[in-house]
């Protein structure tokens, strides 16, 4: 295990079914790893996890026909320096969303702020199509945050 | 994992306190919960958020949903003690205005 203040590189990788229980078996990984780096700020980890969390939960909600076999979704996670980056891959249907435009729905709304929720939380979203993947990069600290 | 704590005090005031984290996981239990509580014709509902260690935007629609309904029957939900990750997603989606917190369970509805 690297020392906590050397800033070594370090990463969670996990590959899963998109089921609602990815979500709690990513933020047991993501608790470990903040275990790691008690020095970044928690405002950063936070700010993070909410943007995963959200992302994660769309993916799972949205991008699969609940019908189709091999609803797969992969999740890495890097800390370098006081930057986390987060890539989720999934072999689901194209999302078209435009994350420019994205806005939070009413007070009385009782869904539809996931992506308005991320896009607030994380300093970088975005999202790309590549072959038959989708493709969510997120990031929390370092330049620009 | 996440646990319910579901009790109502002499004042028929529910108190359902969810202990661990919140999210599409769990949101659903937690709008059954307090979408039973009103059934039953408990209307006036705290949310105790104090042992809430995260929540996300379907904890927050499990919360909206519940007010709307104790609204309807004449009540109120009310939230208490939230912690930071709590707060920090009421003020993201704005929702602090909305879900007021309150410093305690026992002073929600006389405050």
């Amino acid at each position: 295990m690297s020392e906590p203040h050397d800033h070594a590189p370090i990463g969670l990788d996990l590959s899963a079914p998109a089921e609602p229980s990815v979500v709690e078996a990513v933020q047991n990984e993501l608790a470990l790893l903040w275990e790691q780096r008690p020095d970044l700020d928690p405002g950063v980890t936070l700010r993070f996890e909410m943007g995963l969390v959200e992302i994660l939960g769309n993916i799972v909600e949205h991008a699969f026909d609940p019908d189709t076999p091999g609803r797969l979704l992969t999740v890495a996670v890097t800390i370098e320096g006081d930057v986390v980056r987060g890539t989720l891959s999934d072999n689901g249907q194209p999302v078209a969303v435009d994350l420019s435009t994205v806005t939070m729905p009413d007070e009385d709304a009782e869904s539809g702020r996931g992506l308005a929720l991320a896009v607030a939380a994380l300093d970088e979203l975005s999202y790309t199509r590549d072959g038959d993947c989708n493709r969510w990069i997120l990031r929390c600290g370092g330049a620009g945050s | 994992m996440i646990e319910f704590d579901v009790s109502t005090d002499a004042q028929g005031i529910g108190i359902v306190v969810p202990r661990g984290r919140l999210t599409m996981v769990s949101a659903p239990e937690l709008r059954q919960i307090l979408s039973d509580l009103v059934a039953q014709g408990t209307v006036r509902i705290v949310v105790d958020l104090a042992e809430t260690t995260f929540m996300d935007s379907s904890g927050l629609g499990a919360l909206i949903a519940g007010l709307k309904s104790a609204r309807q029957g004449g009540g109120d939900l009310r939230i208490a003690r939230p912690t930071e990750a709590v707060t920090a997603v009421l003020k993201l989606t704005n929702l602090d205005k909305v879900l007021r917190p309150r410093e305690s369970v026992e002073s929600a509805f006389y405050v």
